[in-house]
């Protein structure tokens, strides 16, 4: 007997519908990426290593290296940016970047930086107000792998837009005209939703694209000094690379009947906000799983109005791809108040360690402590304990007597301040009058804590006649910080620079009158009080010029106010002693230490000091925060600092250093430092190397090195072509 | 007539004042050949006023002081202007240079709003905040005039 027409039509269709149903390509399946010379996303690959397996720029020629290309960004905006942090895509020859103060999306000619295509979305007074300005982190790629190519970022007004990768043209099947505004669903206090033109979102991380799926951080302004605990609320959500559509939402803070929900005591979940996922989201396609990089909850410093442990601020959360259901979380700090935001993307690594092969996820931080689980049940590789930590007494505080502290592998930079062994010591009388200077601040003698009380040190009510702050190392900017680490997939070797001389002295005071909500912000008693403001705050291209004197920023300060006495440096040099700045190796195998060598140059500071001539000073490498790629044979980063030096004048250097040794093979001079971090490529054969340079004088310019090409062979008179 | 002995005198004292005037135009600022004119047109040789620093102060107050701290310390990702960081930025570049970055620049939320005295003010007031000589005159408000005095971190 014959099927019904209809039915058999219904057959062949579903068959149809199943052969052609999409199967987006990004990185991992298939599609471009590193193994094939690209770079297809932010941290090269969806797993955050930094790694690419080329090797023809090598120790051996890396010194050759020359400018290829460079681009300013100056025009992506109503004037130049001066803080470049982007890391740009190279995907069949094709670079992809943001740039300027406008964040312009642009596409260059791999090959000669010549410009393709530029896009740039006005955003008017919502971009104005918009926390996280400047040109961000970069953007997004995707393919179907059938010629649907596509680049999407996040603006400064924290839309989502997607573009066709070879006109720039927006997708107009994506959201609303290739636009997906992401403050639609974003709330504050108890669901109220916040409003489009003025809500506090934004966002400088690269959306983070798996399998079909875009994953979306958030971030709001700085935390130390704000006007009110009731602020947005982070969340991290996923939405359908074709459509736009939302998929998931994960509340990072958890809601009423969500598992930790309870440590907001006294329902302060309903009245706080911040804990955003402004770093890099990274995510294991073939596990399916998201892992999420938590920042602080509202106020920085201070927790007096969120009090309990407060997930899940500070922590790492492993979800669902498909559904955002949490799978596992670890809170790195409880009830936090140090800013110690989880600032880098989660490192995803198969490692035999113990002889068993483990899947692992290794997150670098500002504590300079390597976390590392099973990226599966979260369970930690290595034991991480619950440390008795310094005790606080700020009024209305909550504390958290305990904070977990891996036992394995080492701090890979300095997670607190030892006191005296690592004050410095140039001079006898230098390290005395550092002893001094430290008698005005709190932390603790002998060993009763850890690093002498200044890990996970509380602040303290500072006052301009007594005890300033409280030592900490690192906690808006020690560490690691938004750069992140990477690693080498073939040998289980994560790297990270770190920051060893971010010394703190944290303190909080009442701010003025009708400021805030919050009874302490950052600050000093007796000193005037001062707005904390993010890098490139107010920047944006539509930000109006006025021409008349502004009026004060914050509430008039009262009589009688003094400055805070800086007692953090000695004679012009850093209280803490060398080494300024590091690049640490640490092999997961065996959770050790595999190198840790000073990077950067040795300040001119040091150089010059007329109180050292005569000394012998080992490099001392530099504070700051730098990003770096792993290749087949090398680690490569920039200095984060200009110096002066005699055989080369000012700059700052581009470093090659062994992967295996931490022997520093070659470096090639840059006209401003590395402010956005580099990544590499191959096209026609030639493998390149891009970073971000951008600093005081210098406004932002991606610049390309090459080696030099072979001379073009020379015509005779009897050429036979 | 003079003698061959006396026109060789000639020549080479002519010659040698034109080698010296040659050399002269040669010294570029910061070598250390001695004396105040080693150090004109360099952050050394006083160019500004003690009067004029002290109305940077105000300015820096009203429009700097929130982000770079009114000690001039920094906080997190604004720069210090004092100390070491700071010196070791602009050394080897001018005042002009550093004129040009606040005027396209800064202050961060609100560039363009200063005027070029209030500049100048301001620069004259990091410049004595860095421990740097004041003098009898001020710093002018043109650029090219700020090109020509050259920010370097050790004495010449």
């Amino acid at each position: 007997m014959q099927r019904p027409i209809a039915s058999r039509m219904l057959v062949i269709a579903a068959l149809v519908g199943v052969t052609l149903m999409p199967n987006g390509i990004s990185g991992q399946s298939g599609g471009p990426s590193t193994k094939s010379g690209d770079w297809p996303a932010y941290t090269a690959d969806a797993r955050g290593t930094r790694y690419s397996p080329l090797e023809q720029i090598s120790a051996a020629n890396f010194n050759q290296l020359e400018v290829a290309w460079r681009f300013k960004t100056d025009n992506l905006g109503s004037r130049p940016e001066f803080k470049l942090e982007g890391t740009p895509l190279v995907v069949n020859g094709t670079l992809y970047t943001t740039g300027g103060t406008r964040r312009s999306v642009i596409a260059l000619d791999a090959k000669s930086g010549e410009l393709r295509w530029v896009h740039s979305y006005p955003e008017g007074t919502r971009g104005g107000n918009a926390p996280r300005q400047l040109s961000g982190r970069g953007l997004a790629y995707w393919t179907d792998g059938r010629g649907d190519d596509r680049i999407l970022y996040v603006t400064p007004g924290y839309r989502l837009i997607a573009l066709n990768a070879k006109s720039g043209q927006p997708i107009s099947t994506f959201g609303t005209k290739g636009i997906v505004d992401l403050k639609v669903g974003v709330v504050f206090g108890n669901e109220q939703p916040i409003d489009l033109e003025t809500g506090e979102i934004g966002l400088h991380s690269t959306p983070t694209i798996v399998r079909d799926v875009v994953l979306i951080g958030s971030s709001m302004k700085e935390g130390m000094t704000i006007t009110t605990h009731n602020n947005t609320k982070g969340l991290a959500r996923a939405f359908d690379v074709r459509t736009g559509k939302v998929l998931w939402t994960f509340n990072t803070i958890p809601r009423p009947g969500e598992v930790g929900n309870d440590t907001w005591l006294n329902n302060s979940w309903a009245v706080n906000g911040n804990t955003g996922v402004w770093s890099q989201i990274t995510a294991d396609e073939e596990l399916g799983l998201v892992y999420l990089p938590v920042e602080s909850p509202s106020s920085d410093y201070y927790g007096g109005k969120r009090p309990g442990n407060n997930l899940y601020g500070e922590s790492l959360v492993a979800v669902d791809l498909k559904t955002g259901k949490r799978k596992w979380h670890y809170q790195l700090v409880h009830h936090p108040i140090w800013d110690h935001d989880v600032s880098s993307a989660p490192i995803l690594l198969d490692v035999t360690i113990e002889g068993k092969p483990r899947k692992v996820v290794a997150l670098p931080s500002k504590q300079s402590f390597l976390y590392v689980f099973d990226r599966v049940t979260g369970e930690p590789i290595w034991p991480i304990k619950e440390t008795p930590v310094p005790p606080g007494d700020v009024p209305g505080e909550w504390y958290s007597p305990t904070q977990p502290i891996p036992s394995k592998p080492a701090a890979y930079g300095r997670p607190g301040l030892r006191i005296p062994e690592e004050v410095i010591d140039f001079t006898p009388e230098m390290h005395a009058q550092a002893l001094e200077n430290l008698e005005h601040y709190k932390w603790w003698k002998g060993d009763t804590f850890l690093y002498s009380g200044t890990l996970y040190n509380p602040p303290i009510v500072g006052n301009v006649k007594g005890l300033l702050g409280a030592v900490n190392l690192g906690n808006a900017s020690g560490g690691t910080n938004w750069p992140g680490g990477g690693a080498d997939p073939e040998t289980g070797i994560v790297y990270a620079q770190a920051n060893l001389s971010a010394f703190a002295a944290e303190s909080v005071a009442p701010p003025p009158q009708g400021f805030s909500d919050i009874p302490y912000q950052a600050g000093v008693v007796g000193a005037p009080f001062r707005l904390r403001e993010a890098a490139g705050a107010g920047t944006y291209a539509d930000v109006p010029r006025r021409r008349e004197a502004p009026a004060p920023r914050a509430p008039a300060a009262p009589q009688g106010e003094q400055q805070v006495q800086n007692y953090s440096t000695v004679e012009g040099l850093s209280i803490v002693k060398p080494p300024y700045g590091v690049l640490s190796a640490i092999d997961l195998k065996r959770g050790e230490l595999l190198f840790q060598v000073p990077h950067g140059d040795t300040p001119d500071v040091v150089r010059n000091h007329p109180k050292l001539k005569g000394l012998t000073i080992p490099k001392t490498g530099q504070g700051g925060s730098v990003g770096l790629i792993v290749t087949k044979t090398l680690v490569i980063l920039g200095d984060p600092q200009v110096t002066t030096m005699p055989e080369r004048g000012r700059g700052a250097m581009l470093r090659a250093y062994d992967k295996t040794t931490g022997k520093e093979v070659g470096a090639v001079l840059m006209p401003a430092p590395q402010s956005g971090s580099p990544m590499t490529y191959m096209v026609d054969g030639k493998q390149y190397i891009v970073v971000a340079v951008s600093g005081g004088n210098y406004s932002g310019e991606y610049i390309a090195f090459g080696l030099p090409d072979a001379p073009a062979p020379r015509r005779t008179s009897s050429s036979q072509q | 007539m003079r003698s061959a002995a006396v026109y060789a005198l000639m020549i080479a004292s002519t010659f040698a004042v034109v080698v010296r005037v040659i050399a002269a135009a040669d010294v570029q600022e910061g070598q250390n050949v001695g004396g105040a004119g080693a150090r004109a047109g360099t952050v050394w040789s006083g160019v500004f006023t003690s009067a004029q620093a002290d109305r940077g102060g105000t300015v820096y107050a009203q429009s700097c002081a929130n982000c770079h701290g009114a000690g001039l310390e920094g906080a997190d990702m604004s720069p210090a202007l004092s100390g070491a960081a700071f010196m070791a930025s602009w050394n080897d570049l001018t005042l002009g240079d550093l004129f040009e970055r606040i005027r396209i620049s800064m202050p961060a939320d609100r560039p363009g709003s200063l005027s070029r005295p209030q500049m100048a003010d301001v620069i004259a007031y990091l410049l004595r905040a860095n421990q740097f000589p004041a003098g009898a005159t001020e710093l002018p408000t043109d650029t090219p005039a700020l090109r020509a005095m050259k920010f370097v971190v050790v004495k010449p």
